[in-house]
Parts: structure tokens; sequence; C-alpha cells
């Protein structure tokens, strides 16, 4: 019940948060004309959604207590599936989603069945089926392959103001998971089980099935991804996944929530998503190469997740 | 009281056998299907291939367990790999100052690692996983991409030659897996490090210094991380900014199958180095097959759940 009333309120980590983007956006303008266009604020948007997907998804089973590192392999193959089924028509694209979202769903229960039930740590499941699925995505096609139809590929590119479609539908994916976590049974489960399975556990909570659930949600979210991601390369990439597994953590990390779980949430997850995003856009502006950006990205995380065990100790 | 222990002790030590023979068992069974299957495995050259691309992923796996064995994880060590052979090798050029060089600053990293871990209570999962990628900023933002490092021929010669008929790189890892292997079993330092990783109360309480112990632990997993890239670039004989890429996720593996359990506390040099031979012939299974490449994937990943879930079905029972 505490962390309940913890989650649905706004804690200090988002101000923390909200004031960096803050800064970090007015550096941005201060130091280029051309970054606070119209333009530009459509192009950080569109490199965000699909890391606030799968972080959004990250999110969930983290707060949980698990961890899924399987989307480097699940998104590779899931992207080159549905590529290989989409083709050109309508009927195909119809087809394509039901059964990516399906093997999404699919990746995720097997994920987390063997987690729950068998009882490996969900570390070595996951990275498990990444690999597994990394190997399937390749032994499908090596190069990039497939297609989507047209209007779906320019539906990903189009925008309402400057805001693109998939950020509208990204934000409300956040606010569906939100509302998820703090106002359902469901939701409640999640956070019970992450802060002490043990408890869980002896309060008579279906942990096992909740996790298998907390994981097909995951594999879900990871489908959704895969069709944003294949609708806008207009192929399906079999390496489109590699290095989303680690990259899906920092934003949660650095949005407050526990690594251990139990403690955290949605809202934390997208203002670090944004704020990532937009220190990107700002050091690409300022010429800084990617090489340096990974030295600060990992500093980030170094000081968010000191700032959080101090805290957490105290 | 001693006497429980002593049985506990022993106890421990049959089970330890068990699964060596367990691995020895699976290893002699895929090297027997291999080559039943194709005569070109069990020839001397293909064999000592095996071997010599076992070493480097036997220095890493040693390191990582000792770091498993602390309730830790190593993702860093693939990094640690490339930053150590891409840096040691470009401001030296004297093989022993390339390795002196290179294993001091593994350890240092390494002890980056567990000053995080230990004394600022960052899980080892995200500590490790910012060194690593704050060491792939610093590599590439020295090498501008493209590193120059150029390696000495004795350098070569140590990662791919052989003394009368033994590969040099297995000589080095032999040597360093019976030190470590004592260090586990036979000193004080050892015992704390595997009951650290059953209780770290429990240590605490018996006046182990704790902090220290897991700093350690990771200081070594950096070393061994060390040699495995100076060995790698020196049988690859290029430099190269992605030297060991995925390694951390192989060492793991191999750690996980030779019987080191994420729970901490449990692990052998002789298990994790064998499990390490294992993934590697599986490896050189499919290439001598001519099976596609990508199989080496699936056969991997499936070898990592299957091995975690008879561990953890022989611990329940």
């Amino acid at each position: 019940m505490n962390n309940l009333i913890r989650a649905t309120r706004a804690q200090p980590v988002h101000l923390v948060v909200f004031a960096l983007i803050a800064i970090v956006f007015a550096v941005g303008a201060a130091s280029s004309d051309r970054f606070a266009t119209p333009l530009n604020i459509g192009n950080i948007q569109d490199q965000m959604v699909a890391l606030a997907i799968i972080a959004l998804a990250q999110t969930i089973v983290i707060l949980s207590g698990g961890i899924d590192l399987s989307y480097a392999g699940a998104l590779s193959f899931l992207c080159v599936v549905f590529a290989a089924i989409a083709g050109d028509g309508t009927g195909t694209l119809m087809l394509a989603m039901v059964v990516v979202a399906g093997l999404g769903i699919t990746i995720g229960v097997i994920n987390g069945a063997i987690t729950a039930y068998v009882g490996v740590h969900p570390l070595i499941t996951t990275l498990g089926t990444s690999t597994i699925l990394a190997g399937c995505a390749l032994l499908i096609t090596r190069q990039p392959s497939g297609s989507v139809p047209l209007f779906f590929e320019d539906l990903m590119y189009e925008r309402v103001g400057i805001v693109p479609y998939g950020m509208t539908f990204a934000v409300a994916l956040y606010l569906l998971v939100g509302f998820m976590l703090w106002r359902t049974v469901f939701g409640t489960r999640i956070y019970a089980i992450g802060d002490n399975e043990g408890a869980a556990t002896v309060s008579g909570l279906p942990v096992k099935q909740t996790k298998v659930a907390v994981y097909a949600l995951s594999g879900l979210l990871c489908a959704v991804v895969a069709m944003y991601m294949t609708g806008r390369f207009g192929v399906g990439d079999p390496r489109a996944g590699v290095g989303f597994d680690l990259r899906s953590i920092t934003p949660v990390i650095v949005g407050g929530t526990l690594l251990a779980g139990g403690k955290g949430g949605v809202l934390g997850t997208g203002l670090a998503v944004v704020l990532l995003a937009v220190l990107a856009n700002v050091l690409n502006f300022m010429n800084v190469s990617s090489f340096y950006q990974w030295i600060v990205e990992g500093l980030i995380i170094i000081a968010a997740v000191s700032f959080f065990a101090g805290k957490a100790k105290s | 009281m001693s006497a429980a222990i002593s049985v506990n002790r022993n106890t421990v030590r049959a089970v330890q056998r068990r699964e060596i023979l367990m691995l020895l068992g699976f290893l002699a069974v895929i090297w027997a299907t291999t080559a039943a299957l194709s005569p070109r495995f069990l020839t001397p050259a293909n064999l000592s291939d095996i071997l010599i691309q076992a070493a480097p992923l036997g220095f890493v796996v040693i390191g990582q367990m000792i770091v498993i064995i602390v309730r830790g994880l190593d993702l860093s060590v693939a990094s640690i790999m490339a930053t150590v052979a891409v840096l040691s090798t470009s401001l030296i050029d004297s093989t022993a100052a390339i390795f002196a060089v290179g294993l001091l600053l593994g350890g240092l990293i390494g002890a980056v690692n567990g000053y995080l871990v230990a004394f600022r209570h960052v899980t080892p999962f995200l500590a490790t996983l910012a060194t690593m990628i704050v060491l792939q900023g610093i590599r590439f933002g020295y090498t501008g991409g493209a590193p120059g490092g150029s390696l000495p021929e004795t350098f070569r010669w140590l990662a791919t030659g052989n003394i009368v008929g033994v590969p040099v790189a297995l000589i080095a890892l032999g040597i360093v897996a019976c030190a470590v292997h004592w260090l586990l079993e036979r000193t004080v330092f050892g015992r704390r490090l595997k009951l650290y990783g059953d209780s770290p109360e429990a240590a605490y309480m018996t006046g182990a210094p704790t902090r220290f112990l897991v700093m350690m632990a990771f200081v070594i997993s950096g070393v061994m991380a060390a040699f495995a890239g100076l060995f790698l670039v020196g049988y690859v004989g290029i430099v190269d900014n992605w030297t060991g890429r995925g390694y951390e996720l192989d060492s793991i593996a191999a750690a996980v199958i030779g019987g080191a359990a994420l729970s901490g506390g449990k692990g052998t040099v002789p298990g994790v180095l064998l499990a390490a031979l294992i993934l590697v012939s599986l490896f050189n299974i499919v290439v001598i097959l001519g099976l596609s490449i990508e199989l080496q994937l699936v056969i991997k990943g499936t070898l990592i759940i299957l091995a975690a879930a008879v561990y953890m079905k022989r611990a329940q029972t």
C-alpha cells in the first residue's frame, strides 16, 4: 500500500530529471539556432520512440524484481519475421501484426515460465533466449530483407504539428501501463512481488503466474517496437535489436526505479528517456563524437546509481 | 562443530567431483560424436586449435567465476580486454612491458568496478555496465576509431607458439589456473570469498574484511580479462576496438555451465575451465561439420538455459 501511494506521487527524482532536461534543453538552444526548431524537436521525438517503449517494458519487469535481456535477440527476430510476412498488402500486414504479437507473447511466456517455474535466474534465462533468437534471426536472413506496405512506412514518419504519430502512441502506452501499475490488482501484485517475493508468496499471491504475465507483457511490447522499427526501416534487419538489451536498462535506472525491484515507476523512465534523447541531440549539435557520448552515458549511470544507492541506505 | 564442518566440506567436495565428472562426460560425448561425424575433428591441428581458442575464454571465465562467487557479475570483461589490448600495445613495444602495463591496467579497472560495488553499494550489474560503456568511449576516443598498435614478434609467439608441442598460451593459463585454484581452495582468502558468497552477514561476523574481499574479486577479474585480451590479440594478430566482443556473455555462460551459481558461494576452477572447453568445442563442431555459423548462437543459448535449469533442479533435490 505504501508503495502504491509512493508510486502515484511525483517524487524528487522526477523533479531532478525534469530540471536536467530543462538545463540540457537551454544549453542546446543557446549553442545552436537549429536546435529549438520544430523540425529538430520532431527528430528528437522520432529518435526516442523505440527506446521509450522498450524501456517501458523493462520497467515493468524490473519492478517485479526480474530483468529482461532478451530484447536484443527478440527484436531482431521479430523485425525479420514481420518484414518477411508483411510484404506489400494490407491483408498480409494484418497477418504479420498478429503473428509477431503472438510470437512476442510466446517469447515472454517462455522467459517467464523458465524463470518462475524452473527457477533459473532471469538474467541467464533471457540471455539464453536472446542468444537463440539472435541466431534464429540470422538463420532466416543475413542481410536486411522483406518489406512493409508503403502506407505503413509513411505512417511511421507522419506528424501532427511537431508530434510524430509514434510519439503519441508511445505516450498512450505509458499512460496505459501507468494506469495498470497504479490502479489495478495486477499492478499492485507486481510491486508486491518486486518488493518482497517471500512475503508475496506467504500472503498467497499468485507469484509465478504474475511473473509469467509480466514477461508476456514485456514480450508483447517488444513486438510492438519490432513493428515500429520495421516500419521505420522499411525492411527487416536481422541486427535491429543489437544493444537494446543493455540500453533498455539505463533509462529505467536513471528514472529512479531500483534494480532490486518494488520501487519506481514509468514516469521516471519516460522522463529519463527524454533526458537521454535531448542530451544525445545536444551533444551531436556540439559536435561531440559518439565515442565521448558513451563516456557521458556511462558516467550518468554511475551518478544515478550512486545517488539512489546512497538514498536507499539512509 | 569441527567434525560437522569437515563432513560438510567433504560433501561439498564430493558434489564438486560429481559435477566435474559430469562435465567431463559431456565433453567426451560431444567429442566422440563429432569425431564419428567428421574425420577432421580429431586431428592434432584441430585439437590444438580448440585448446588455443579456449585459452582466452579460460582466463576470463576464471575471473568471472571469482566475481560470481561473491554474488557479483562482471559485464565489463570484454571491454577491459579490448581497452587493455588497444592502450598497452599502442603505448609500448616490448612484450614484457606490454604485459606488465596491460595487467596493471586491467587490475586498476577492476578496482574501479570493485570500489563502486563494495564501497558505493552500486549493483554489480550496473557498475560494470557503466564501466563497460565508459571504457568503450575512452578506447574509441583515444584511437579515433582506428587503433594503431603493433605487435612485437615475441608477442605473436606467446599466443600461437608452442613448447614441445604444448601451446604457450595453454601453459600460461595452466599456471594462472593452478594459482587461482590454490587461492580459492587452500587459503583463508579463498574460504572467505566463498563464505561471503554463502552469507555476507556470516562473513562480516567472522571479522572478514568483506569490502576488501569484494573489491579484490573484481581486481582479479580485471587482471584475468587483461590476460585474455593480450593473448587474444596475439592469436588474432590484429588489435581491434572490439577485441573480445561477446566474451562477457560467453564467460557468464561458461561460469554457469561450470557450476558457479549466480546466488554466490559456488564455483571451481576445473569446473569452469571444462565448461569453457565445452563451449569452444561446440563452436568448433559447427564449423567442422560445415553447419551454418549462426547455429553457434542457437546452440549456445540453449546450452546456457539447459545448464542453469539442470543445476536448479539438482539444488532443489
